[in-house]
């Protein structure tokens, strides 16, 4: 689904109800701008900004690698840190 | 170990989670007990406000809406519908692992349900269910070496009107595995009738001196606290943090 000012939107609904979400504008395979959302729970919380603020500049090819260094010290608990890539990646698929 | 227990009136929205991250901050060991007046809406803090919340609808039946400072779900706070209580202490009075320090003291408030004769169980991340019916939901945080959690036990839901003030996705209502809403959450009414907060707040006490070996004396919050929740609650009443995802 696309929407206003390419951003893209993903949603994903995981195995005990919870729902993370995702806007995500991208530029010739580059992250210029995205948003995670949703009723999951991340310790420490603020982290999220953090992410977000990271992964701007990001070629899409490299997120895998860059979720998974930032996950490693940051806890997810009503959803899977794998599903922050899917829901990405589902964001992307939609367009 | 001797905790602080605090009954308080009814607060608005942006108070009670200003009073919340006040009491965190400071890292007394404290139960705390609240009321929202008027009726209000908490949203998870990694929860996008517009996505969740109906806010002219919100405005037009004068519910507030606060972003809390703990992940999960939206939740309709009803002014007479819900016991809300908080629990703070430091990290190292609880289970380091997060999910075993839900498990301590959601088990401990549905022992305490026993005893107003409501078979209640800890299940899932952080709920409490009666016969897999939803009655309590809770959400923790962890910050300044402290933990704090609060949560929810239903008193009544008015689900109609839950359901006018909330966004529910539409992944969430297509998803026909899930018994629909009004089916998967009870109530304290609903269990056993009409009870006083007072019956119940005395049993999730009960509950949390048996399960956790805490007693209790009754306190209020210091200067300090007051002075911080004052500060905070200007934060919580603000656009830039309700509407900053």
């Amino acid at each position: 689904m696309k929407v206003r000012n390419g951003i893209l939107k993903g949603e994903l609904k995981v195995k005990g109800g919870k729902l993370i979400k995702c806007e995500v504008k991208i530029k010739d395979g580059i992250i210029e701008k995205i948003k995670f959302s949703g009723d999951f729970f991340m310790h420490p919380e603020e982290k999220i900004e953090e992410l977000e603020e990271k992964l701007k500049g990001v070629k899409i090819d490299d997120l895998q690698n860059i979720l998974k260094s930032f996950f490693k010290k940051i806890q997810v608990i009503g959803v899977n840190k794998d599903d922050f890539l899917a829901v990405v990646m589902k964001a992307v698929k939609n367009s | 170990m001797q905790w602080r227990l605090i009954l308080h009136p009814a607060n608005d929205a942006f108070s009670n989670m200003a009073i919340d991250e006040a009491l965190l901050r400071k890292g007394i060991p404290t139960l705390r007990f609240y009321t929202w007046k008027p009726s209000a809406i908490s949203i998870g803090y990694f929860q996008c406000i517009e996505d969740e919340v109906n806010l002219e609808e919100c405005k037009r039946q004068r519910v507030d809406v606060v972003r809390r400072i703990t992940g999960g779900g939206a939740v309709y706070h009803d002014e007479n519908g819900e016991i809300t209580y908080s629990i703070v202490c430091p990290q190292n009075m609880l289970p380091q692992n997060i999910m075993d320090s839900y498990s301590i003291i959601c088990s401990s408030i549905a022992h305490g349900l026993k005893y107003v004769g409501i078979k209640a169980e800890h299940a899932g991340i952080n709920d409490i269910i009666v016969n897999d019916k939803k009655i309590s939901g809770s959400a923790q945080t962890r910050r300044y070496g402290n933990v704090l959690q609060h949560g929810t036990i239903l008193l009544k839901v008015n689900v109609k009107k839950m359901f006018s003030l909330l966004k529910v996705s539409k992944e969430k209502i297509s998803d026909k595995q899930i018994k629909r809403a009004e089916e998967r959450v009870t109530s304290i009414e609903n269990e056993i009738g009409e009870i006083s907060k007072e019956e119940v707040i005395n049993a999730i006490m009960r509950g949390f001196r048996e399960k956790m070996k805490i007693k209790f004396f009754e306190g209020k919050m210091d200067e300090k606290e007051k002075e911080l929740a004052e500060k905070l609650r200007v934060k919580y009443e603000s656009k830039e943090w309700n509407f900053k995802r």
